[in-house]
């Protein structure tokens, strides 16, 4: 237990430090409140419009991609690091997992993943009818139970 | 840990010896899946889906020949665990892999006569289906509540977007999406059981938690009690029992039909077979803690799964509280828990997935002559339907009889042997439970079947469409010159007439001609 003693003091002076901190700006701040200054993230210029805004589904697309061959990293590099203990076995492996990696971004490309242009949607909706909807389980006097 | 210290010591590490042959199938699969999303990026070619759907099959046909010839070799051999002790090539696994096999080739088969029609083309839907397979046979052959994991979360992920596959439908939408909020609750719960069962014993591997509680008596077993609970929580989701059901009508009602034909086949006879080898092999020095439970469940699963069917109006959601009752059916052979009760759940499994994916494919086809939208065929739209596609309402017919438990069926069989188990345990009680549920079930099934082939009236029909709020006045009188000529020509394309053709074939064939079926689902012994 002895060991974790400098870390129970840092907390504790951590604790002070933010608390006192609090504690002096609320009695030696001058306080002149304006509209602008009690805006949320105040920087003095006044907010525009919501900053919530819509765009575009690529994004996450985008992040998508960037995840998969994220996670392709996270292995090469522990295998790279063994590369001659894991031998060839290591490395059928590893040529296995990068080849299903290599088909699903020949996938995302082949389907216009990247194309960025307004032209080309990726997916053409055949059957865009919604007509005859209804939500579930209220459909046409169905009861429902639980 | 020992990988670890091995390779930060310099010594060389001892390779698993994997045994392709033994996970064949699997590849396969995955395979076909990959090659089939590289061939729609290099061809670009998205509405011709027969290929795909050809290529899918010819998987599902290998996976089911291959997984055959397996099980020729576990008996000729017996029973061996692979990839480093973590799948069992068992009779149980093999049994599980061709049903799985099956069940695709059905799914498959359905999805290119009726899904393309509204949704999206392309090879998305195969690949899918076969990836979802894939992990259905990693969790048939787990012995490694890990790989179990790892099966269940391909089965699942690769399942979220096939219950989507209709984007334009808000229905389809919002079921999808409470199969993932649910799902994603139910994997975690079963991780954490994993977790807490692996702290108390030691061992994520199966035949280690066998030995190890078969050696050891826990003194305050808390901990493995609530990590067995937990398992049996995040399965029982998978298999909708009981207190898990609550999203088995919506979203069956939701996802599309060939969909839902495979979640109510493929998807509950890999989470069962998981269930069967985890309680039945691991636990089963503990089946005085869990028997308990599992009767209270299968009695609950029984019976609102046969009450509930009855009072619902849908068609697809009158099948998901069917196949919940059928759900307590299979469990009642793991409560038993005797070798020839766990054989009897076996063919029941096998039973309900071949009627199961015939219903939904009947359903799937009538709602798309009746020019139906996903998820609003109600059950007062299937009168009068004997007249007017006389092999559809045939095909129907024989499949509900078959799940209502007539005999001459494989339905019949398998009700009769699960029921014969549980008296044969001296359990009457809850052998009389299940009985009052067939009965109460069985209403369900007469009812619909006989509405089939009741003469549609005229007052009938204009009933029936006022009752139906979609439908304006203009329609009211379409409908009723249509009904002075019934004989519609009932086109079904031949891929759904095969797969239909499939499961009654395999419904009728295995009820008259019992006895292979019967003996490979008895020989289907667990690896020790």
């Amino acid at each position: 237990m002895a060991q974790y003693l400098p870390v129970l003091v840092m907390a504790v002076l951590a604790t002070l430090f933010a608390a006192g901190s609090f504690v002096a700006s609320a009695i030696f701040a001058p306080k002149r409140p304006t509209k602008a200054k009690g805006a949320p993230y105040e920087c003095g210029i006044v907010p525009r419009n919501a900053a919530a805004e819509r765009f575009p589904v690529r994004f996450y697309l985008v992040a998508m991609i960037f995840i998969v061959f994220d996670i392709e990293i996270v292995f090469l590099y522990p295998w790279a690091a063994d590369f001659r203990q894991l031998a060839a076995f290591g490395f059928a492996e590893v040529v296995v997992f990068a080849v299903i990696v290599f088909a699903s971004f020949v996938y995302l490309i082949g389907n216009g993943a990247l194309n960025w242009g307004p032209q080309k949607r990726v997916e053409p909706q055949v059957d865009l009818d919604v007509s005859n909807e209804d939500s579930l389980g209220s459909s046409s006097s169905g009861v429902r139970a639980a | 840990m020992n990988l670890v210290a091995t390779v930060l010591s310099g010594a060389p590490i001892q390779f698993p010896s994997i045994s392709y042959s033994s996970i064949l199938p699997e590849v396969v699969f995955v395979g076909a899946a990959v090659l089939s999303m590289l061939l729609v990026a290099v061809l670009g070619q998205r509405d011709q889906t027969y290929g795909y759907t050809g290529l899918g099959v010819a998987a599902a046909l290998f996976g089911g020949i291959w997984s055959y010839h397996l099980s020729q070799n576990v008996n000729a051999r017996g029973a061996y665990a692979v990839v480093g002790g973590s799948l069992a090539v068992d009779g149980f696994s093999t049994f599980f892999m061709i049903l799985t096999s099956v069940g695709v080739l059905i799914t498959l088969l359905l999805a290119e006569a009726y899904l393309y029609k509204v949704s999206h083309r392309g090879p998305e839907f195969v690949a899918l289906t076969l990836l979802s397979a894939t992990g259905a046979m990693l969790m048939e052959s787990a012995y490694d509540l890990l790989v179990l994991f790892i099966g269940l979360e391909i089965l699942s992920i690769s399942l979220y977007v096939m219950v989507s596959y209709t984007t334009s439908r808000r229905v389809s939408k919002e079921s999808a999406f409470k199969y993932f909020i649910l799902g994603g609750f139910a994997s975690a719960l079963f991780l954490y059981g994993l977790a807490l069962v692996y702290g108390s014993t030691g061992s994520t591997n199966l035949g280690n938690i066998a030995a190890f509680l078969s050696k050891n008596t826990l003194t305050s077993n808390g901990v493995l009690l609530a990590g067995m609970v937990l398992i049996l929580g995040g399965l029982g989701f998978k298999v909708a029992v009981v207190p898990f059901q609550f999203w088995t009508p919506d979203v069956y009602q939701g996802a599309p039909t060939s969909v839902t034909g495979f979640m109510s086949g493929v998807v509950k006879a890999a989470g069962f077979a998981a269930l069967l080898r985890v309680f039945y092999f691991a636990f089963n020095t503990l089946r005085a803690d869990w028997q308990p439970v599992l009767e209270i469940v299968a009695i609950l699963t029984l019976l609102v799964g046969a009450v509930l069917a009855v009072v619902q109006s849908d068609a697809k959601r009158t099948l998901a509280y069917s196949s919940i009752n059928h759900a307590g059916f299979i469990l009642l052979g793991l409560y038993v828990a005797s070798a020839a009760s766990i054989g009897d759940s076996l063919y029941y499994l096998f039973a309900y997935t071949v009627m199961s994916s015939g219903t939904f494919g009947a359903i799937s086809m009538i709602a798309h002559l009746e020019g139906r939208t996903e998820g609003t065929l109600s059950l007062a739209d299937l009168r009068g339907i004997g007249r007017k596609y006389p092999k559809i309402a045939l095909t129907l017919a024989i499949l509900l009889l078959a799940q209502a438990g007539a005999p001459f069926t494989i339905g019949f069989l398998a009700k009769f042997s699960v029921l014969s188990s549980v008296v044969e345990a001296h359990h009457y009680v809850i052998a009389v439970i299940a009985m009052v549920s067939v009965v109460i079930a069985a209403v369900l099934y007469l009812r619909v079947t006989l509405s089939m082939y009741t003469p549609l009236t005229k007052d009938a029909e204009i009933d029936r469409v006022s009752t139906d709020p979609e439908i304006s006045l203009g329609a009211v009188a379409v409908r009723v010159d249509e009904d002075t000529d019934l004989k519609v020509d009932a086109k079904v394309p031949v891929a759904a007439g095969l797969a239909m053709g499939l499961s009654v074939a395999m419904t009728v064939g295995f009820g008259l001609y019992a006895s292979p079926l019967v003996q490979f689902a008895s020989k289907a012994f667990l690896l020790r």
